[in-house]
C-alpha cells in the first residue's frame, strides 16, 4: 500500500468507526469514573452569588424555556438552581415558555422532590397547610415550627420542607409568553389567576409579597432557544429586572455579549455550566454531593480529547498525503 | 409492572431506535422519528387545550360569563381557514393582529435590548485609572475586533489599502475565531446530549450507574 493510499484511507475512514469510538469513550468513564477537577467561571459564580445573597423575603423566577430535546443540558442547571433556592428558602415562581416546557417544569420539580433520592426536599401541597394559613402563620420559620409541632417529620432522605404558595409556585405555560412577561411587569396574578394545580395565586403568601416582576429579585431563564431573549427585552429593558441565563452550549457564544453589556448577571453554558453550579453548591455546603452534570464531565473531557485527536489525525493525513496540493480527497462516507 | 417502568423501557428502546441511524437509516429509526414529531404536536395541543383553551375560553363561554371572549375565539378560529383555499385569506386577520401587536409592543424594547445596549457596551472606556491590564487588553480586542468585523461587511469600497484591506483581513480572522468558539461549544453541546442519553440508559434503564 502506497503512502498516499494509506493517508487517503485514513481520511475516508467509515464514519461509523468514529461513532463507535465516541460511544466507547462516552460509556467507559461512567463505569470507571476518574473525577477530573472542574474549575468555576465568573459567569456561573455571579449567578450562584446572587442567589446565595437572597433569602425568604426575596423571590426569583425560574423559567423552563426548553423542550425535551435539550433536557440533558438545561435540566441539570434548572435542578441545581431550584435546590439552591430551596436551601436558601427563596420563593421560586416557575414558568414555561412552551407546552413541552410545562412538562419539563413538572419533571424538574418532581426530581428535586423525589423522596427516594438523597438531598431531596419534601413538598407540602397548598391545601395541606390551609389551616396554618387561616391561623395567620405564613412566615417560613413559624410555619415549619408549627408544621413539625403537629407531628410532621422529614422523611429519611429529605433535607427540608417546601410549602406550595410559600416556597414555590408552579405557574406553568401560557401562550405568547413574551406578552405574559410584559403583563407580569404590572401584575403576576393578572396573568396567572391560578397555578398549575388550580390554586388561586391571590391567596398565596409569596404572591402577596411579590405582586409583580418589579418586586422580584432575579429571573433565570433556562433556555434551549432564543426564548431567553424575551426576558431581556420585556423584563430587563422595561423594568430593569435582573436576568441570568442557563443556555445550551450551542447558544452560549451568542449570549456572551449580554454579559459584557451588563444585561444579564451571568450565564450557565451547557452541561459544563450546570456542573460548575453543582461544584459551587457542594463546595459551599448547599448540597452534600454533586449531581448528574458533574458526573458527565469525565465523559465530556474524554470525548473532547478523542475529537481533538481525530482532528489532529485528519490534518496530519491531509498534509502528509499531499492532498492540500492534489485535491484528491474523496467525499467521506 | 408500574407505569414508570413501562415509560423507562419505552424511552430506552426508542433511544436505541434513534441511535440505530448511526449505523444506517432503517424503518425503526423512521418510526421513532415520526412518533417524536407526532407525540410532541399532540402533547402540545392537549396541554394548550387543558391550560388555555378550556379554562380561559370554553369554560367561561359555557358558563355564560365571558361573551367578550367570542372575539378572540373567532379570531383564533380563523387560523383554521388556511386549510380551505376559498376562504384562506381570512387567516391573514389573526396573523396581522399578532404581528401588529408583537411589532408594536416589541420593536422599541427590542431595539433597546439588542442594538442600543450593545452599542453602549462597545463604547465603554478602554482605560480608566486602576483598571487591570487584562481588562484594558480585553477592551482593545473587543473594540478593534468589532470595527474590523464591521469593515469586512462593508461592501461599498474595495477591500484594498491599509484601512479597508488590512481591516477586512483582521475582520475575517476575528469572525473565524468566533466561528471556532461556536464550533467548540457546539461539539460540547452535542456530546452533552449524548451524555444525557447514556446516563439514562446506564442509570435509569440498566441500573449500572447511580
Amino acid at each position: 500500500m502506497s503512502a498516499v493510499n494509506f493517508w487517503g484511507k485514513m481520511l475516508n475512514v467509515d464514519r461509523r468507526w468514529i461513532f463507535l469510538l465516541i460511544g466507547v469513550v462516552s460509556i467507559v468513564p461512567f463505569l470507571i469514573p476518574v473525577g477530573m477537577p472542574l474549575t468555576t467561571t465568573t459567569e456561573v459564580e455571579s449567578i450562584y452569588d446572587c442567589i446565595d445573597s437572597l433569602g425568604p423575603e426575596n423571590a426569583i423566577f425560574l423559567a423552563f424555556d426548553f423542550d425535551p430535546g435539550t433536557d440533558a443540558e438545561n435540566m441539570p442547571m434548572s435542578v441545581a438552581v431550584m435546590r439552591h433556592a430551596f436551601f436558601r428558602h427563596v420563593p421560586v415562581f416557575m414558568t414555561a415558555y412552551t407546552p413541552l416546557g410545562n412538562g419539563m417544569m413538572m419533571s424538574g420539580f418532581e426530581y428535586v422532590t423525589n423522596q427516594e433520592l438523597p438531598g431531596c426536599y419534601t413538598p407540602v401541597d397548598y391545601a395541606d397547610w390551609a389551616t396554618y394559613r387561616d391561623a395567620g402563620i405564613v412566615d417560613r420559620d413559624g410555619l415549619v415550627a408549627a408544621w413539625e409541632a403537629d407531628g410532621h417529620s422529614l422523611p429519611e432522605n429529605s433535607v427540608g420542607w417546601v410549602f406550595e404558595g410559600r416556597d414555590y409556585a408552579l405557574l406553568g405555560y401560557l401562550p405568547l409568553f413574551h406578552l405574559v412577561i410584559l403583563g407580569m411587569t404590572s401584575s403576576i396574578e393578572a396573568q396567572y389567576p391560578e397555578d398549575s394545580h388550580g390554586n388561586p395565586l391571590v391567596e398565596m403568601p409569596m404572591l402577596r409579597e411579590h405582586k409583580s416582576l418589579r418586586e422580584v429579585d432575579l429571573a433565570l431563564t433556562m433556555a434551549g432557544s432564543s426564548a431567553c431573549m424575551s426576558w431581556i427585552i420585556y423584563g430587563r429593558e422595561k423594568i430593569g429586572l435582573p436576568i441570568a441565563f442557563g443556555v445550551t452550549a450551542v447558544m452560549a457564544t451568542d449570549y456572551f455579549p449580554f454579559i459584557q453589556s451588563h444585561q444579564i448577571i451571568g450565564q450557565m453554558g451547557g452541561l459544563r455550566g450546570a456542573a460548575e453550579y453543582e461544584v459551587l453548591m457542594e463546595r459551599n455546603g448547599v448540597s452534600a454531593t454533586t449531581d448528574k452534570a458533574f458526573t458527565g464531565m469525565d465523559v465530556q473531557s474524554a470525548a473532547h480529547l478523542l475529537i481533538i485527536l481525530l482532528i489532529i489525525m485528519g490534518n496530519v493525513a491531509y498534509f502528509a498525503g499531499g492532498f492540500h496540493k492534489q485535491h484528491l480527497m474523496k467525499s467521506g462516507r | 409492572m408500574s407505569y414508570d417502568l413501562i415509560g423507562i423501557w419505552v424511552a430506552a428502546l426508542f433511544t436505541l431506535a434513534i441511535y440505530s441511524f448511526l449505523y444506517k437509516e432503517n424503518p425503526l429509526y423512521r418510526l421513532a422519528e415520526h412518533l417524536v414529531v407526532g407525540i410532541s404536536a399532540g402533547y402540545s395541543i392537549a396541554i394548550t387545550y387543558d391550560i388555555v383553551v378550556g379554562p380561559k375560553l370554553v369554560d367561561p363561554l359555557i358558563a355564560g360569563t365571558g361573551w367578550v371572549l367570542l372575539i378572540p375565539g373567532i379570531l383564533g378560529l380563523l387560523y383554521i381557514t388556511r386549510f380551505m383555499p376559498n376562504v384562506a385569506w381570512l387567516s391573514r386577520y389573526p396573523m396581522a393582529f399578532i404581528m401588529g401587536t408583537s411589532m408594536g409592543v416589541g420593536f422599541p424594547l427590542t431595539m433597546k435590548a439588542e442594538v442600543l445596549r450593545q452599542l453602549e457596551a462597545a463604547m465603554a472606556p478602554i482605560y480608566a485609572a486602576g483598571m487591570p491590564w487584562h481588562i484594558v487588553l480585553g477592551n482593545l480586542v473587543m473594540i478593534f475586533g468589532t470595527l474590523a468585523a464591521l469593515i469586512y461587511f462593508f461592501f461599498s469600497k474595495p477591500h484594498k489599502g491599509i484601512f479597508f484591506g488590512t481591516g477586512s483581513k483582521v475582520g475575517i480572522w476575528v469572525i473565524m475565531l468566533g466561528f471556532g468558539a461556536t464550533f467548540g461549544f457546539t461539539v460540547m453541546g452535542r456530546i452533552s446530549l449524548l451524555i444525557g442519553r447514556i446516563q439514562f440508559l446506564l442509570g435509569d434503564w440498566l441500573h449500572l450507574i447511580k
